[in-house]
């Protein structure tokens, strides 16, 4: 009996929430496109906020709002300003797709930019289906060759150079300049070094030491071990390490304490070798000094340059107090090719307009790198090499010789080439006028 | 050989830091019962009082000693403002063995977010006050340098100081009498309640030179004490939890393990292996090495 | 069929049919949310369970949740099983590793044991990068596919996981409630209370607390898997201690002991970072306000709970539900 009234009860109150489901379904189609209002364009930013990682990549979106901020104090994109919601996922893949999921449910922005973390943001794009779904992944802050591949990820589109593209130039650079050395590499056991790897393993450089060692792990213990046991003993004349800033720091650091340098000295991979970074971590400048680096974009301590002095200007007066660096450029040159790419998609921008315009005109964007931009419609890849440099007694990096020379390559097969480069010019005041 | 010397070196001067930590924990689990995981948040901002009192004066001593104080504040007052509330509320069955952990963790989000908010994420460091560059042996460098050895010595000190307070001062007696029965202690006119605010101040000092001697070799962040919370936390298990000698045991022998497999065997495994040392010991010894005066059923 | 099996049954069915429709109704990111409460549940039940029923406390289940998580996850990778079946394997390796860690936990009083989980939820998951097969911080890609045709055109990816989540959640209540209102599960219950007690009726309590310790490590692997799920990568850092030291605050907010107070424990969990983030926004945007205080606002109200009510709300609110029931 009791069970008999339960079930009439259940299904008369099933059907009634049944009912009320199909209306709620019926909801008329949106008119416009999502996060674009007549005033405003929402954008959206998952990067650790807080915990370990936030030390040196927290400042991310701090840079990509500063020049935002700038861009809608002159007339914004075709007078919507642009608002960037930033997301904090702490560096973990779980909060990564939380909060991604956040910003396109929640918050419903209009396209992604400058998501961080490889891990992380491998997790948000498979779990949240970025690409299935059309939503723009501008400019990833990573460097993993994967994501420039437009028939996995879609709507993903890269900036950074990828790991490979800068182990084969590393390869290049050595054959050129270091042949018969010995070679020892530092490398973080994960895609980031895998990557780096299978570059170093497609240019045929081979090593007389490799250390693999797990990412988020860099206590000066373990620094004090690869020196004492490994590379010291073997003789090394150059040690590359291709490693984060803080295990960068931490090896330098413990380098620095112990006196040891390999003969030719240290070879820094680029995201272990922003020297302000670095410096904030302790590394004693003398050892920094004569070191060799990889860069795209210019240096931050570097005057001359037109793209620096703006940016930095636009940094000092949005976010005042804080260290400008190569973080921030980074930051800063990602949403300076985000305000493009949007006035690219011209006055009605929808998620699609905005895809094809970064294939069909993002080659042409005006940027602060020195390689050129590779969009196409074949292509998602961004930048696409580096010039080389040694750092100075200040620490920064300078182009050896004096002259800037520029590496380009690809993530495949094809060969190192040296180009010169042809910049295009900063747009006044920073604002670009691009259609 | 210059090897293993090192070794044991660097695992003493690290061991040494973890036996601090280790204290503080457990002087707060026996007068109060609790695991007190806010101590990596107290130490973390005492680090950075000392970090500020660096900065201004470049002092290394004077941030050491506010720091001190700042952890002694600190400790006392959040025994008297949060573990007193807590435990007039918290009843007894299964919820008694983890509110106190909640609740201390609670705290320790509490006290992280005001530090990231005061401060921001950007990381800090405290110079050293001796040279980190390795002890030259004839030709060799070894990685230990003097600093390690201050480090060294500093505990040392320290750990002299807390065993005149407990060996020989009434407030001594007092402590560890109000901790091992403190209903006999109340008879015997002990003001077992401030009794035990004293022993939080005493407990958070230790933590705060855990801290500021931690920061020299590494950098200074919301989160960077973690760790050594949690490998302090590891180490007076070890140790049995209620002696202090346990605990000082128990972060010499973690910290002497730790660098032996960092340096031997790799330095993935740190933290797996200091896991497995764990359950060794206690699968041995399930209250510790180094057993107290009483069964420990709490 | 006894009868209050039947009811019992029909309950469920009931909560299923419910949970099913409501899927249908709200949008999209709730129907995400719905399937991570659905995993946090079974999760905090796992931990209610432990500590509740049998009085052990542990502080490393978010370790347990990764060995689920990977056996799922290379289930599927390496052997192609289906993942219903991954999960189910997940579940029974998970729990067999709970069983021998039980062996070790039984021994031990709660600080102690406090201790050796903690250092397992810190250690364990590095061993990931130990092992080739196990993919290095970068971790697996698990997939477990579009949801089936016949589901329709309209039905979503998160929709799927939410159904999957949600269904095992109900099986996994279903279980426990059968079991813990058994002879077998009054008699565990005694445990946390009064050990001599049990020992006098015959039981053996050491054997008890093992087999607590393997279920709820059974429980928490296939929480581990369905989290995996959801995020379609098993790597080290989807298990950090945070993870474990949520859980548990997830079991203090549900009230500890009993297992009714989980879906409320779930709830906040899930609820908390969209609440805190909200009033950041409101109270401020500048990039220090809103990255410290979500942190700050969810450490306070743990604080708040543990203060206020110690028991847990859940707890709090059955009292009062029983109290009016008496005063009918």
């Amino acid at each position: 009996m009791m069970g008999n009234t339960t079930r009439k009860r259940a299904i008369l109150a099933s059907a009634l929430l049944a009912l009320t489901g199909l209306f709620a379904s019926a909801l008329p189609a949106q008119a416009a496109e999502v996060g674009v209002t007549a005033k405003e364009i929402k954008l959206g930013i998952t990067s650790p906020l807080s915990g370990r990682a936030a030390a040196v990549y927290g400042k991310v979106p701090g840079a990509m709002d500063a020049y935002f901020k700038h861009v809608n104090a002159n007339g914004g994109v075709y007078g919507r300003s642009i608002k960037l919601i930033s997301k904090d996922d702490a560096y973990l893949p779980t909060s990564a797709v939380a909060q991604t999921n956040q910003l396109i449910l929640k918050d419903k922005v209009f396209a992604i930019v400058g998501a961080l973390g490889t891990a992380n943001h491998l997790a948000a794009l498979r779990s949240t289906n970025l690409s299935g779904r059309g939503i723009p992944d501008l400019f990833v802050n990573t460097g993993f060759s994967a994501f420039a591949d437009p028939a996995k990820y879609k709507t993903t589109f890269a900036v950074l150079p990828s790991y490979r593209m800068e182990a084969k130039i590393m390869a290049k650079y050595i054959k050129d300049n270091l042949a018969n050395k010995k070679i020892a590499l530092i490398v973080q056991d994960d895609d980031f070094g895998i990557d780096a790897a299978a570059g170093f393993t497609q240019a045929g450089l081979t090593f007389e030491k490799t250390i693999k060692f797990p990412a988020g792990k860099d206590t000066a213990a373990d620094a004090q071990g690869w020196i004492t046991n490994t590379l010291k003993p073997a003789n090394i004349d150059l040690a590359i390490i291709f490693a984060t800033t803080s295990t960068t720091a931490a090896l330098l650091g413990t380098a620095a304490a112990l006196a040891y340098r390999p003969t030719n000295g240290w070879m820094l991979g680029s995201v272990g070798g922003d020297s302000n970074t670095l410096i904030a971590g302790k590394v004693p400048l003398a050892i920094l000094n004569g070191a060799i680096g990889f860069n795209f974009a210019p240096d931050p301590q570097d005057p001359t340059d037109e793209y620096v002095a703006e940016f930095k200007k636009i940094y000092a007066k949005y976010v005042p107090g804080s260290t400008f660096d190569l973080t921030v450029i980074q930051g800063m040159n990602s949403a300076m090719l985000t305000v493009q790419a949007l006035r690219a998609a011209g006055t009605n921008p929808t998620r699609k307009g905005l895809i094809a315009a970064i294939k069909a005109k993002g080659s042409t964007f005006a940027h602060a790198g020195f390689t050129p931009l590779n969009y196409s419609n074949s292509s998602h890849v961004g930048y696409n090499g580096y010039w080389i440099g040694k750092y100075s007694a200040t620490g920064a990096l300078l182009p050896i010789d004096g002259k800037r020379t520029i590496y380009t390559t690809d993530s495949g097969s094809g060969a190192v080439k040296v180009i010169t480069s042809a910049r295009p010019k900063l747009p006044k005041d920073g604002l670009p006028t691009n259609k | 050989m210059l090897k293993l010397i090192n070794t044991i070196l660097i695992g003493l001067s690290t061991g040494a830091i973890y036996s601090l930590m280790s204290i503080s924990l457990v002087l707060v689990w026996r007068s109060t019962r609790v695991i007190n995981f806010a101590q990596a948040g107290q130490a973390v901002f005492s680090t950075y009082i000392a970090y500020e009192v660096a900065l201004r004066t470049g002092n290394f001593w004077l941030a050491l000693l506010c720091a001190v104080l700042s952890g002694a504040i600190l400790g006392a007052f959040v025994d008297f403002f949060f573990m007193r509330t807590l435990f007039k509320r918290v009843t007894s069955g299964p919820i008694r063995a983890i509110a106190p952990v909640v609740a201390t963790l609670g705290l320790l989000g509490i006290i992280r977010s005001a530090v990231g908010y005061i401060w921001g994420v950007e990381v800090k460091s405290i110079p050293a006050p001796a040279s980190t560059d390795g002890i030259k042996i004839g030709s060799d460098v070894l990685p230990f340098s003097t600093y390690d050895a201050l480090v060294l010595l500093i505990v040392f000190v320290v750990l002299m100081i807390l065993t005149f307070i407990f060996q020989r001062t009434t407030l001594g007696l007092s402590l560890k009498a109000s901790a091992f029965s403190p209903e006999i202690a109340r008879l015997s006119g002990v003001r077992v309640d401030l009794t035990r605010t004293v022993g939080w101040a005493i407990a958070g000092a230790c933590g705060a030179i855990a801290g500021v001697l931690a920061t020299p070799n590494s950098l200074l962040s919301p989160n960077s004490l973690d760790i050594l919370l949690v490998l302090g936390f590891a180490a007076a298990v070890i140790g049995g939890l209620e002696s202090m000698l346990g605990a000082v045991v128990g972060g010499l022998i973690l910290g002497l393990g730790v660098t032996f497999i960092a340096n031997y065997v790799g330095s993935t495994l740190v933290f797996l292996s200091a896991f497995v040392f764990l359950i060794i010991i206690l699968l041995v010894r399930p209250s510790g090495i180094i057993s107290g005066k009483r069964s420990r059923n709490a | 069929m006894p009868k209050k099996l039947k009811t019992r049954l029909s309950l469920f069915i009931l909560l299923g049919w419910a949970l099913l429709l409501l899927g249908d109704r709200v949008d999209e990111l709730r129907v995400y949310q719905g399937a991570s409460i659905a995993i946090y549940a079974i999760a905090i039940g796992s931990i209610v369970l432990l500590t509740g029923y049998s009085g052990q406390i542990s502080l490393g289940h978010g370790a347990l949740m990764a060995v689920g998580g990977y056996v799922a996850a290379l289930a599927s990778v390496e052997f192609g099983i289906p993942f219903w079946a991954g999960f189910i394997l997940a579940a029974l390796i998970s729990g067999i590793f709970g069983g021998l860690l039980g062996i070790a936990a039984a021994r031990l009083s709660g600080p102690y044991l406090a201790g050796t989980t903690l250092a397992l939820a810190v250690g364990l998951p590095s061993l990931a990068n130990q092992f080739p097969i196990l993919g290095g911080e970068q971790g697996l890609y698990f997939d477990i596919g579009m949801p089936p045709q016949q589901l329709g055109e309209s039905f979503t990816q998160y929709k799927w996981f939410y159904w999957i989540a949600a269904l095992a959640a109900l099986i996994v209540f279903f279980l426990l409630s059968n079991l813990l209102s058994s002879r077998y599960g009054r008699t565990w219950r005694g445990i946390g209370s009064n050990e001599t007690a049990i020992a006098l009726s015959g039981s053996n309590p050491q054997r008890l607390k093992i087999v607590a310790f393997a279920l709820s490590s059974a429980l928490a692997g296939l929480s581990g898997a369905l989290l995996v799920m959801t995020i379609s990568t098993a790597s080290p850092s989807a298990f950090p201690l945070a993870l474990s030291l949520s859980v548990v605050t997830g079991a203090v907010i549900a009230g500890v002991s009993s297992l009714k107070g989980v879906i409320f424990g779930s709830v906040i969990l899930v609820a908390i970072p969209e609440i805190a983030d909200a009033i950041s926004h409101r109270v401020g945007d500048t990039l220090r306000i809103s990255s410290t205080l979500p942190g700050l606002l969810i450490s306070i109200l743990l604080v708040f709970a543990v203060l206020v009510t110690p028991n847990g709300p859940g707890e709090n609110l059955r009292h009062l539900l029983h109290k009016g029931k008496s005063h009918k």
